[in-house]
C-alpha cells in the first residue's frame, strides 16, 4: 500500500466512526482494531523495502503556488513510529470495547482515530508545513480526549492545551526559520542543508526551539505537569496517547532533528541536562504517588527523560538506545496503563492504599504486572533491560570531558534506583500489601485482560532474541544520518552499565524491604504546590492583567468607541476634499446627474431623518425610519436599479416588522435625555454629514463609464446567458463576494440563536419588566367591537387568517417566479427569498399567540444548508477550472447554469435568517397574562435548538 | 449642481446623531440611516447620469447604469438586515436597551 493511501485510509476512519459507533456502540473498537491491524499488515511490503535499506517516498503537489507538497516518506525511523501507532492502537481499541461503559462512545473513537491520523501523518511527513499541521492535530486530539472526560477534566485539558501549544508555537517559529534559511519546505532537504554547518548561531537558535517543542510534547521539565494532568482522560486514552503515541511524537521530533543538531553543543547540553533531571525528578514524584495512574504518568515522564538524554548524547550507541527504549517503553507502558485499568475494573479503585492483596484473585494479572514493571526497572532478560542498559552505557559517551559522562551515568543510575523502587511499589502495593478484604474483587474478563497483557508479554521473547530488532533499529538510526548502529545484545559482558543496573537493583531492593518507613519519609508532595497549581496561577494573573488593561479603554456605551474614528474620518474627508479642490485639478461633472424626482425624494428623506432623530415615541421613530426607507427605495428605482430597489423594499418591510416585535419588549419612549446635551453629537453629525456630502459631490459623477461597467453591459449576457446583469454579477462574476456575504448573513442568524440561548430567561425577560401598554386607558375600548378585537385576538384574526389562505400561496408562487426569472429580469435568490420571508411574516402575524413558524432545527438547516449549497456549487466549479466557476448546459432549449444552484443557496440562507428573526425575537416573555396560553419562553425554545 | 450628495449628507448626519445616543434601538436606527447613505454613495460611484436599467435588451448599453455598484449595494442591503436583526436581538435582552449599563447576562466572568 502506498503511503498516500495509508494516510487517506486513516483520514477516512474518523468519518467511518460515526456510523460504526451508531451501529455497534462501544463495540466499534472491534472493527477499528481489525482495521488498524490490516493497515499495519498492508504496510509490510513497504516496510520490507525499508528494511532492505531503501526508502519509500511519495509526493503530491498540495499548494504548488507556495511550493508546499504533500510529501510523505517512510524510512527506518518513521517505520518504528508508524508501527507503534498502528499496532498499539489496535490493542487499545480491542481493550476499549471491554473497558468503556455501555454507550455510544462516539467522541472517544472519533478523536482517538483522528489522533492516529495525525500521529501517522506526523511521522510520515517529509514537508515542514505538513509536519507542523500534523503536530497540531495530535495536540488538538489529545486535548479533546482529555476534555471530554467530565467536568473535572476541563481545567486539566486547558492546561494541557496551553503547554502543548507553547511547543506548537516554538515549532512553528523553528519551521518558518528553517524554510527561510534553507529555501525549501522539504524536511529531508532542510535537514541535509549546509546552513547548519555554516551558521552556528542560527543553528543553535533553531535547535533550542525544536528542543522546546519536543519537551512540551514529551513532557520534559518544566513542561511535564500536563501529563499527570492528562490522567483525567479515560485509561485507554492514556494507554495510547500518554504511553505510546502523543508523548512519542515529542521523542520523534527530537530524533528526526538530531541529524542536524547532534553536533550542536547547546542541543547536547539542553537535552542531556533536562532529560536526566526530568528522569530523576519524575521518578521521585512517581514514588510519591498513591494513584496508580498518576504513578504511571510520572513514570512515563521519567522514562522519556532517559530517552531525551540519550538523544542529547547523539552518538550511534545513544541513538540506538533511544530508538530501542522507545519501542520497549511503548510496549510495557501501554500494557501497564491498561493493566491499571484492569485493576481498577476488578477492585473498583486504583489507589494503592485501598487495594487489597489482589494476587489472590488475579494471579495472571499479578504475573503480567511483574513482567511489565520488571521491564520498566530494567531487569534481565526483558527487552526493557536491553534498552535501559544501552541508554546507561551511552551516557558515558556524552560529549565533553570524561567526567560529564560519569556524571550523566550517575544521574541516570539514581533515576534507576528510584525506578526500581516505584516499580516495586506498584507490584507490592497492588498485589501483595493491603489490609482491605477481597470480597468485592473479581478477576478480569479475557477480552479485557489479553489486549492489556499482550504488549507486556512481547517484551520477554523480544528481550531474549533482541537480535531480530537489530535491522529495524539500525535502519532507524541510519535515517538519522549515522552510518551504522550499535549492535543490540542481551549480554554485553561486565560493562559499567551492568554494574550500575546491578547496584540500582540491589539498593532499590534494600530500600523496599523497609518500604513502610520509606513511604513515611518520602511522604506526600514536599513542594509547596504542583505544576498544575503554578499554571493556574499564571492563568489567573494573565486574566487579571488582561482585565486591568482592557479597563483602561472599556466602555459599555459605544459612543466612546465610535466618536474618535468618526472625528478622524471627518477630518480625512474634509481636509482631503479641500486639498483636491484647491489643487484645481477637478474634472467637470457629467451632465444630467440629477432629475427632478431626486429633489422631491430629498425633501421626504430629510423630513424622515429629522423625524427619526427627534421622535420620543419609539413607534413614531420607527414609522419615520420606515418612511426614509421607502423614499430611499424610490430613489433606488429612480437610479435605474430595479433589483436593488426591490430588495430594499422587502428588507424595509421586514425590518420594520422585526423592530415592532422587539419594541413590544422595550419601554414605549426613548426619553428626552438626548436633548439635554445635544451639542457634541450635533456638531459631529453636522460635520460628518457635510464632509460626506462634499466628498460624494467631489469624487463621483466626474468620469466616463468605467471599464468593468462597459464589459458587463456589452459582454455580460453573452458570457452567462443571463440578461439581468446585476444578478449575473451576484451569482457568477462575483459569486465569491456573495458567498462571503452569505456566510456573514448566516452567522448573524446563528449568533442570534446562540446569544439568546445562552442567556438565562430571568435575565432575558426579567420578571415585572413588561412594557406592554395597559389596555384600559385606550379610549377605543368603549366601543364594544374594538374591545372584543383587542381582548379576543382569536376572533379578531379570523378574517386575516382567511385572507392568508389565498395570499400565502400566491406569495410562494410569486417567490418561485421571481427566483426563476432572476437571471433575465429583476429578481433572483435574494428578492425571491425576501418575498417568501414576507409570507412567513404574515403567517407569524396571523397567529393569535406568539408561536414560532419554524422550529430551530429548520432555521439552522436552512442557513447551514444554504451556505453549504453555495459552497458545493463552488466546488462543482472545479470540474471546469476553478472554485465557483459556473458550468453551462442546455436543458429543454433553455440555457441553464450551475449558478442557479448557487442562487438556491442564497435563497435558503436568507429565508433562514429572516425566520430566525421572527421566531426568536417575536416570542413573548414568560410573564404575560394567561390570555396568551401557548406562549413559550424563548429560552426553552432556543435550548431545543441547540441540542 | 447635483442632489444625491445632499441626500447622502442628510442621511449620514442623521445616522451619526443617532449613533451617539444612549439607547441601542436608536443606535440601530442610526446604522440603518448610515447604510442608506453609504448605499447611495456606492451607487453614485456608478455615475448617476446614466439611469437605464442594466437589463440586456431593455436599455441602450450606452444609457444603462453601472451594474457593479448595484450588485454591491444589493448584498449590502441584505447584510444590513442581518446586522440590524442581530443588534435588535441584543437590544431586547433584559427589556432595556440602555447602553449606559451592561445587562446582566448571567455570565460568570471569573470562572
Amino acid at each position: 500500500m502506498t503511503l498516500m493511501w495509508l494516510l487517506a485510509a486513516l483520514a477516512t476512519v474518523p468519518v467511518l466512526v460515526v456510523p460504526l459507533t451508531s451501529a455497534l456502540g462501544r463495540r466499534a473498537g472491534w472493527p477499528l482494531a481489525i482495521g488498524f491491524l490490516a493497515l499495519a499488515a498492508a504496510m509490510i511490503p513497504s516496510a520490507r523495502d525499508v528494511l532492505d535499506g531503501g526508502e519509500v517516498a511519495q509526493t503530491v503537489a498540495w499548494l504548488p503556488a507556495l511550493d508546499i507538497d504533500l510529501a510523505l516518506r517512510l524510512d527506518g525511523l518513521a517505520l518504528v513510529f508508524v508501527m507503534i501507532a498502528l499496532v498499539i492502537g489496535a490493542a487499545v481499541f480491542l481493550y476499549s470495547v471491554e473497558y468503556l461503559g455501555e454507550s455510544r462512545q462516539l467522541g472517544f473513537y472519533l478523536w482517538m482515530t483522528a489522533f492516529a491520523f495525525g500521529m501517522v501523518g506526523l511521522v510520515l511527513a517529509d514537508d515542514l508545513i505538513l509536519l507542523f499541521a500534523c503536530w497540531e492535530i495530535t495536540s488538538l486530539a489529545s486535548f479533546l480526549l482529555i476534555a471530554r472526560s467530565g467536568s473535572g477534566a476541563e481545567s486539566a485539558s486547558a492546561r494541557t492545551l496551553f503547554m502543548t501549544f507553547v511547543g506548537g508555537l516554538t515549532l512553528l517559529i523553528a519551521v518558518v526559520l528553517m524554510i527561510v534559511a534553507t529555501g525549501t519546505t522539504s524536511l529531508s532537504q532542510a535537514l541535509a542543508s549546509d546552513v547548519w554547518a555554516d551558521r552556528p548561531g542560527f543553528t543553535a537558535v533553531v535547535a533550542v526551539l525544536v528542543a522546546v517543542a519536543g519537551f512540551t510534547k514529551a513532557a520534559q521539565f518544566p513542561f511535564h505537569p500536563w501529563l499527570p494532568d492528562a490522567m483525567a482522560a479515560a485509561t485507554p486514552v492514556s494507554a495510547y496517547l500518554h504511553a505510546a503515541a502523543v508523548v512519542k511524537a515529542g521523542i520523534y521530533l527530537l530524533l528526526r532533528f538530531s541529524e542536524a543538531f547532534s553536533d550542536v553543543p547547546v542541543w547536547n547540553a539542553l537535552l542531556i541536562s533536562v532529560g536526566l533531571f526530568t528522569a530523576a525528578m519524575a521518578a521521585l514524584f512517581a514514588f510519591q504517588q498513591h494513584d496508580l495512574k498518576r504513578l504511571m504518568a510520572y513514570s512515563t515522564v521519567s522514562q522519556l527523560g532517559l530517552i531525551t538524554a540519550a538523544i542529547g548524547v547523539g552518538t550511534e550507541k545513544a541513538l540506538t538506545a533511544a530508538v530501542i527504549h522507545t519501542i520497549a517503553h511503548a510496549l510495557f507502558k501501554s500494557g501497564l496503563f491498561m493493566m491499571v485499568g484492569v485493576i481498577d475494573h476488578s477492585a473498583g479503585t486504583r489507589d494503592l492504599r485501598r487495594l487489597p492483596e489482589l494476587r489472590r484473585v488475579m494471579p495472571w494479572s499479578f504475573a503480567t504486572v511483574i513482567l511489565g514493571t520488571a521491564g520498566m526497572a530494567g531487569i534481565p532478560p526483558l527487552l526493557g533491560f536491553v534498552s535501559k542498559e544501552t541508554i546507561l552505557g551511552s551516557m558515558l559517551e556524552a560529549p565533553g570531558p570524561a567526567w560529564v559522562g560519569m556524571l550523566a551515568l550517575a544521574a541516570a543510575g539514581t533515576g534507576s534506583v528510584l525506578t526500581f523502587a516505584y516499580s516495586a511499589k506498584i507490584v507490592l502495593g497492588a498485589f501483595v500489601d493491603g489490609e482491605r478484604e477481597l470480597k468485592d474483587c473479581h478477576g478480569p474478563g479475557a477480552w479485557l485482560f489479553l489486549p492489556a497483557a499482550a504488549p507486556i508479554w512481547v517484551g520477554l521473547p523480544l528481550g531474549l532474541a533482541v537480535g531480530v530488532l537489530n535491522t529495524p533499529v539500525e535502519r532507524a538510526v541510519q535515517a538519522m544520518g549515522s552510518s551504522t548502529a550499535y549492535p543490540l545484545k542481551l549480554w554485553h559482558g561486565l560493562a559499567p552499565e551492568l554494574l550500575v543496573t546491578a547496584a540500582a537493583i540491589a539498593v532499590g531492593a534494600a530500600l523496599m524491604t523497609r518500604r513502610r518507613a520509606l513511604y513515611r519519609v518520602v511522604g506526600d508532595n514536599f513542594l509547596p504546590g504542583t505544576g498544575a497549581d503554578a499554571l493556574e496561577r499564571i492563568f489567573d494573573e494573565a486574566g487579571d492583567l488582561g482585565r486591568r488593561i482592557s479597563q483602561t479603554v472599556a466602555a459599555d456605551h459605544p459612543r466612546r468607541h465610535v466618536v474618535p474614528p468618526l472625528i478622524v474620518l471627518t477630518l480625512l474627508l474634509g481636509v482631503g476634499s479641500l486639498a483636491i479642490l484647491t489643487s484645481g485639478d477637478v474634472p467637470a461633472t457629467q451632465p444630467d446627474l440629477w432629475r427632478p424626482v431626486d429633489v422631491g425624494l430629498l425633501v421626504l428623506i430629510a423630513l424622515g431623518v429629522i423625524g427619526t432623530c427627534l421622535a420620543d415615541s419609539r413607534i413614531a421613530a420607527t414609522v419615520s425610519l420606515g418612511g426614509v426607507g421607502i423614499a430611499v427605495t424610490v430613489q433606488l428605482f429612480a437610479l435605474g436599479a430595479p433589483d436593488v430597489g426591490l430588495t430594499q423594499l422587502m428588507v424595509e418591510v421586514l425590518t420594520v416588522l422585526v423592530i415592532m416585535l422587539v419594541l413590544r419588549q422595550l419601554p414605549g419612549r426613548f426619553g428626552h435625555s438626548h436633548l439635554r446635551r445635544p451639542g457634541g453629537p450635533l456638531v459631529l453629525a453636522g460635520g460628518l454629514g457635510v464632509a460626506a456630502g462634499v466628498a460624494t459631490w467631489l469624487l463621483t459623477g466626474r468620469r466616463e463609464k468605467s471599464v468593468p461597467a462597459d464589459y458587463y453591459l456589452t459582454e455580460g449576457t453573452e458570457v452567462t446567458g443571463g440578461d439581468n446583469l446585476v444578478n449575473v454579477i451576484l451569482v457568477e462574476f462575483r459569486a465569491l463576494d456573495t458567498l462571503g456575504e452569505l456566510a456573514v448573513l448566516g452567522l448573524a442568524g446563528v449568533a442570534i440563536v446562540a446569544v439568546l440561548a445562552t442567556i438565562p430567561s430571568r435575565t432575558l425577560d426579567p420578571p415585572g419588566r413588561t412594557h406592554r401598554p395597559s389596555l384600559r386607558p385606550v379610549g377605543a375600548l368603549r366601543d364594544p367591537q374594538a374591545r372584543t378585537a383587542l381582548i379576543d385576538p382569536e376572533s379578531n384574526l379570523r378574517a386575516f387568517q382567511l385572507l392568508l389562505r389565498v395570499v400565502v400561496p400566491v406569495l410562494l408562487v410569486l417567490s418561485a417566479v421571481i427566483f426563476w426569472r432572476g437571471h433575465n429580469a429583476p429578481g433572483g435568490g435574494f428578492i425571491a427569498a425576501l418575498v417568501a420571508s414576507a409570507a412567513v411574516a404574515l403567517v407569524y402575524l396571523s397567529r393569535p399567540d406568539d408561536r414560532a413558524v419554524g422550529s430551530p432545527r429548520v432555521h439552522i438547516a436552512l442557513i447551514g444548508g444554504g451556505v453549504l449549497t453555495a459552497l458545493v456549487t463552488g466546488l462543482i466549479g472545479y470540474a471546469d477550472s476553478s472554485f465557483l466557476q459556473p458550468l453551462y448546459g442546455t436543458v429543454a432549449g433553455t440555457k441553464l447554469s450551475t449558478s442557479l444552484l448557487f442562487d438556491v443557496g442564497v435563497y435558503a440562507a436568507v429565508l433562514g435568517v429572516v425566520m430566525v428573526a421572527f421566531d426568536r425575537l417575536g416570542a413573548s416573555p414568560p410573564d404575560v397574562p394567561a390570555e396568551e396560553p401557548a406562549a413559550e419562553t424563548p429560552t426553552d425554545r432556543t435550548k431545543e435548538g441547540i441540542v | 449642481m447635483t442632489v444625491l450628495p445632499i441626500t447622502v449628507g442628510i442621511l449620514v448626519a442623521g445616522g451619526i446623531y443617532l449613533l451617539c445616543q444612549p439607547g441601542l434601538v436608536r443606535i440601530v436606527f442610526g446604522i440603518t440611516l448610515l447604510s442608506h447613505g453609504a448605499n447611495l454613495v456606492l451607487l453614485s460611484s456608478g455615475v448617476s447620469a446614466w439611469r437605464g436599467e442594466p437589463l440586456t435588451g431593455t436599455a441602450d448599453p450606452a444609457d444603462a447604469g453601472d451594474p457593479l455598484p448595484m450588485a454591491f449595494v444589493l448584498t449590502a442591503i441584505v447584510i444590513t438586515l442581518a446586522v440590524t436583526v442581530f443588534m435588535l436581538a441584543l437590544a431586547r435582552i433584559g427589556h432595556d436597551d440602555s447602553t449606559r449599563h451592561m445587562p446582566d447576562t448571567g455570565e460568570n466572568h471569573r470562572a
